[in-house]
């Protein structure tokens, strides 16, 4: 019998028992998506999918597009893809502590946990749906760029503004519930806010500057970078890098300074 | 050897009322001592150490803090003044059908419980016949968790989280629920335990199971530690102080 068999589980480092039970939640989270629906992984791609021939349908054949770039369905997958990141990660974020309350209530395991594995939970549904983009591309013809290399740096920055936020939100919903709707609300006007259906470089001149601060524009355009080299604006994604980890600093004091009175409140 | 929980000047408060005024700067602020208006303290000034090995039981009328002070030692609440020490895992059975998922069979959750408390899949698989044999449930392994009866339930529970091989057991009254047979198997567990050196932090109504399991008691009353002695003592004055009609 291997040592590792014997040892006590309390002797395993916290990260190690961490990381473990990051993997086991996330791991159930996909598991009770994918086990308790007939179509399973398609809902993850269909989601995306359907969406975004909505908004080619809308955007090349009822009006006359001239936002974004060419092949515009590869360019849409391209924002949509990882905003359906952003948007659920966020929406779920604000019932992290509500849904699992009991298990909250029962384990020790840091709190953040119930952030992180909604983030990585997504961030798996998001890799599994690349593939989607990955098609579109051939199909429509899109010439990948060796600006691809860029893209595990996106996922990076995204992770980082993602978890930041949702450690700020999950907390605070608890006390004020108002605030569930409040994000709602504000995801759906992101959504028009950030460079998805359109590109950033299609704003009037006079609004770019304050769209550069919308960490989300310089994240989509390294993901785009992968088949519009043009779309590389690195004064855009400074900003968008000390932004998200701006808000990973903030969140994580805000966390740390609530989770006592979350505890007692849930 | 040295105390394996040192609990130090600890105090730990509430909102009275649901609808209590809540504002960002209250949640933000650092100033953890100050009492606000609408807040009682559920403990206050509780000081004690425990060894390993010892059994403990914890007595007190309803609402005393009893359930509140097993949390804080779980590490499931955290204190607003002084300081909660544990030196060695902690096998919590408080709301121990907390983490089990509905929709999952009872292997997954098997596997899924038993390592958010800290068993690594290769210890779960060593000792997974032992918890479904305790449980009694062999024959449902593959059905899912929302299927079996309640008092199912609570038995997977309860011997998913007897098994952990953590040094310290928590027990919150969960024993009050399952059958006759079932309760004896789960007191002959604890037993068990603490032939093995187990640390025993026991909260109970019982008086019996309470002189059967422990040999020093805690008795709290209106948040403070009234009497830290042996077990009979602290019966003896419970009942000197709450007389039985």
């Amino acid at each position: 019998m291997s040592s590792s068999l014997e040892q006590s589980p309390f002797r395993r480092s916290a990260f190690a028992r961490y990381r473990h039970a990051l993997w086991l939640l996330t791991a159930r989270d996909l598991k009770v998506r994918y086990s308790t629906s007939v179509l399973g992984y398609v809902w993850s791609v269909l989601d995306p999918l359907i969406m975004s021939v909505i908004y080619w349908f809308v955007f090349t054949q009822v009006f006359q597009r001239t936002a974004g770039a060419e092949p515009y369905i590869v360019f849409l997958l391209a924002g949509l893809l990882p905003w359906m990141w952003f948007n659920g990660s966020v929406s779920d974020a604000t019932k992290a502590f509500t849904r699992s309350a009991k298990l909250v209530r029962s384990t020790s395991i840091p709190r953040t946990i119930w952030v992180n594995s909604i983030v990585l939970g997504k961030g798996f549904e998001f890799l599994l749906a690349l593939p989607v983009l990955a098609i579109f591309a051939v199909l429509a013809g899109a010439t990948l760029s060796w600006e691809v290399v860029f893209f595990p740096l996106a996922i990076l920055l995204q992770a980082v503004l993602t978890v930041g936020i949702g450690l700020i939100v999950a907390p605070l919903v608890v006390f004020f519930r108002d605030l569930e709707r409040a994000v709602k609300l504000v995801l759906r006007f992101l959504f028009y806010a950030s460079p998805i259906v359109y590109d950033f470089a299609d704003l009037p001149a006079a609004a770019q500057p304050w769209a550069a601060f919308n960490p989300l524009a310089g994240i989509f355009s390294l993901y785009r970078a992968a088949f519009f080299p043009t779309e590389l604006n690195w004064s855009v994604i400074g900003i968008s890098a000390l932004i998200s980890c701006a808000f990973l600093g903030l969140g994580m004091w805000v966390f740390s300074r609530c989770q006592r009175s979350v505890l007692k409140e849930i | 050897m040295g105390p394996v929980i040192s609990v130090t000047d600890l105090g730990i408060r509430f909102r009275r009322n649901i609808r209590g005024r809540r504002s960002f700067k209250d949640l933000l602020s650092s100033s953890a001592r100050r009492t606000r208006p609408g807040e009682f303290w559920a403990l206050r000034g509780v000081s004690f150490d425990v060894s390993p090995g010892e059994a403990i039981g914890v007595v007190g009328r309803n609402g005393q803090g009893k359930s509140t002070l097993l949390k804080l030692v779980a590490n499931v609440l955290m204190a607003d003044e002084g300081t909660v020490t544990v030196k060695a895992g902690v096998a919590p059975l408080i709301e121990i059908t907390g983490g089990f998922v509905d929709d999952l069979s009872v292997r997954d959750n098997v596997y899924l419980t038993a390592g958010l408390h800290g068993m690594t899949k290769a210890q779960v698989t060593q000792r997974f016949a032992e918890i479904i044999d305790f449980a009694e449930i062999g024959d449902f392994l593959e059905t899912p968790y929302k299927h079996l009866s309640s008092g199912m339930k609570v038995r997977l529970a309860f011997s998913v989280i007897s098994r952990l091989e953590e040094p310290i057991l928590l027990v919150d009254e969960v024993l009050a629920v399952g059958d006759k047979a079932f309760r004896t198997k789960c007191y002959k567990r604890i037993e068990e335990l603490l032939a093995g050196g187990r640390t025993l932090f026991f909260v109970s109504h019982n008086e019996r199971d309470l002189e059967r399991f422990c040999t020093r008691g805690l008795y709290l009353d209106e948040g403070t530690l009234k009497l830290d002695a042996p077990i009979k003592e602290v019966l003896a004055q419970y009942n000197k102080d709450y007389p039985t009609l």
